[in-house]
């Protein structure tokens, strides 16, 4: 009779299909996943699907290890050798103010957040599709952070990019997936889109709401498949979390993951996620993929002025004790999912 | 030949005539389809609230568990899942009226009676249900649907007891 | 016949006040409480339904949680083996090297997902009631 009473709903409910329209996507290696509420399945399939072919085209031009083609590297792997060799090259007037807003946001976080660190990056085996556990270079890596790429080494004259230290590898992992979510939001607006989702690998920006109910996101719980909180996501908010459990590695007993601090050049090894909550502007996008990474890197006493860098007042801290500590302004926005979890609230 | 002679009593004879008018309700509710399986508005109630009041619980137990096993019998249910269901249900609200006429007269009448009969009623074949039947969580999704049912059923199952309880005081 | 009549005319409010009695009513008035109650905390607990299969951006199938099953899908990489039972599901074998989505175990809560995502394929458990429209991680 069970059966009966779940089909009777089933049927109950699709007398009343909501026109929301939802696709799914692997593109940045990662799982792209767009809402459209209030149009045509028809129009929000075309739609979608030109966020999509967008998405997949950044991707291959800002791929960091992935040539288009035998032999062809993207356009980010010819800038990066052009670096190495201490070439200048020309790029497309799209890479370049995505750089010069890189480096200003790098310069901004002192080098917390630091796209030039590739070589790092993949010393610690992270720049594959199919990564595995790596035997850690000491010495390898100690040189990398002595070289002390940065940003500020790239010089941009024109649409002529070069840099002046040889061991700067850019990659935009942490920059890219936040860069695209403004895009796709923008291009979505311009189509007069009202109400949209966008989720590429976790990071999420709203516009408009699920009809007459906010978007609602649920946050990942570290180290358990399941949300540990619930929130709505405003018009205009983006979300995005840093965590230690995407992508890592577990050697001896202990995890790896793939936010390195650039200062030691070793995986951050004191937190399991961090989540900052955007408010609207144009760079929403990004700051929520940017953002989150000082915070995650620097240690408990710094994590405050570690948010205040890009003016976060919106963050969850899990550390790697499990801890969970919430600023007072995120606090009022959560739903926790177990109504006992225990957390701390910072000022 | 010799007959065996079985004594009867007018208490049996009541017993099995209030029984047979019970039969009768069940095996009508029986036939009659419903919207969902197992929700049912059980006027055969009807017959042991009414018998509770005028003849006592014991007549009414009688009754009750007469009506569960000759339905059962005659529908060919006898044993099956649909007879455990059934009987557990009807001990269980015969449990509970033998709880609940002690409550006072005064403000409790009948309604009060049959809706606590029916909650009753349901609990117990939930829990076979969920014990026995399909044990499975999900079975929980159908306790408030099915103490809905026994809420406005078990109201007007009451009502007509009192109804007819009436009629017969007058 | 005549009890259906009867039934019909019960439904009337005002036929019924002369048989209420002050505990009725207090009756009536618990046990309505209550099954609101039940429907409030019973129908929106999260067990979920069903888990819809993804393979790269097509559904690939939705199954009903109640069954014991196993479910064997060709991915990017290889074969993926999804296991079903008692209203749970989990990835039980994957061909990606981490081994992530196999970590993530079992699976029972609406709006609980796995990715796998070397191997393109996704579970996400559908519910009456989903808690929220997208996940962040």
């Amino acid at each position: 009779m069970r059966y009966l009473i779940i089909s009777l709903l089933l049927l109950l409910s699709s007398c009343f299909k909501e026109p929301l329209y939802h696709s799914q996507s692997y593109v940045f290696g990662t799982l792209v996943d767009i809402s459209i509420y209030g149009e045509t399945d028809a129009r929000a399939r075309l739609l979608s699907n030109q966020v999509l072919a967008d998405f997949q085209n950044l991707h291959n031009r800002l791929h960091a290890w992935q040539p288009i083609a035998a032999g062809q590297a993207s356009e980010l792997g010819q800038l990066n050798a052009a670096f190495a060799h201490g070439k200048p090259m020309l790029i497309s007037p799209d890479l370049a103010s995505m750089l010069v807003d890189a480096t200003k946001l790098s310069v901004q976080s002192n080098g917390l957040f630091n796209p030039a660190i590739g070589h790092l990056i993949g010393t610690w085996g992270f720049q594959r599709d199919e990564f595995s556990a790596v035997n850690i270079d000491a010495d390898k890596i100690s040189a990398l952070v002595k070289a002390q790429p940065s940003m500020s080494d790239i010089v941009l004259n024109g649409h002529a990019a070069y840099s002046n230290n040889p061991s700067v590898k850019l990659d935009l992992g942490g920059y890219a997936k936040g860069y695209a979510l403004d895009l796709a939001a923008q291009y979505l607006r311009k189509a007069q889109v009202k109400n949209a989702l966008i989720n590429i690998g976790g990071n999420i920006i709203a516009i408009g709401q699920h009809g007459d109910q906010p978007w609602r996101v649920g946050i990942q719980h570290p180290r358990a498949p399941t949300a540990i909180a619930t929130l709505d996501l405003p018009d205009g908010w983006a979300i995005g979390t840093s965590g230690d459990y995407q992508r890592y590695f577990m050697r001896d007993g202990q995890r790896y993951c793939h936010i390195i601090d650039p200062r030691s050049g070793y995986p951050a090894p004191h937190t399991q996620a961090v989540t900052v909550l955007v408010p609207p502007s144009v760079h929403a996008g990004v700051l929520s993929d940017v953002a989150s990474k000082p915070i995650f890197i620097e240690t408990a006493e710094n994590r405050s002025k570690a948010a205040q860098i890009f003016a976060i007042d919106h963050f969850m801290v899990v550390d790697a004790q499990s801890t969970i500590t919430v600023s007072k302004q995120l606090a009022k926005k959560l739903h926790w999912t177990d109504a006992h979890v225990k957390f701390a609230t910072l000022p | 030949m010799k007959l065996t002679q079985i004594q009867t009593t007018a208490e049996d004879h009541r017993i099995a005539k209030l029984a047979a008018f019970a039969i009768a309700l069940h095996l009508v509710e029986a036939v009659i389809p419903s919207p969902l399986p197992g929700v049912k508005p059980g006027i055969a109630n009807i017959v042991t609230l009414y018998v509770l009041y005028q003849y006592g619980f014991a007549t009414a137990a009688w009754v009750s568990i007469l009506r569960v096993f000759a339905s059962s019998l005659l529908l060919g249910q006898f044993l099956s899942p649909t007879f455990v269901l059934s009987l557990t249900g009807a001990l269980l609200s015969l449990g509970m009226l033998w709880l609940a006429m002690r409550l006072p007269k005064k403000w409790f009448g009948p309604i009060s009676l049959s809706v606590f009969a029916a909650f009753a009623h349901i609990a117990g074949q939930l829990i076979v249900v969920r014990l026995w039947l399909i044990p499975h969580v999900g079975v929980v999704y159908l306790v408030p649907v099915f103490a809905l049912a026994a809420l406005i059923f078990g109201m007007i199952n009451g009502f007509i007891t009192a109804k007819l309880l009436k009629h017969k005081s007058a | 016949m005549l009890n259906l009549r009867r039934y019909l005319k019960a439904l009337n409010p005002k036929l019924m006040t002369p048989y209420l009695f002050v505990g009725d009513c207090l009756v009536l008035l618990a046990s309505t409480l209550l099954v609101g109650y039940l429907f409030q905390t019973l129908w929106t607990n999260e067990h979920a339904a069903k888990v819809q299969i993804r393979l790269g951006d097509k559904i690939y199938a939705s199954y009903s949680l109640n069954q014991q099953r196993e479910i064997h899908i060709h991915g990017k990489l290889g074969d993926a083996v999804i296991s079903i039972a008692q209203g749970k599901v989990r990835f039980a074998k994957s061909p990606c090297t981490m081994q992530y989505c196999v970590h993530q175990g079992w699976l029972s809560q609406a709006g609980q997902a796995a990715i796998c995502l070397p191997n393109q394929i996704s579970l996400e458990l559908i519910g009456a009631a989903q808690p929220y429209d997208t996940l962040n991680y």
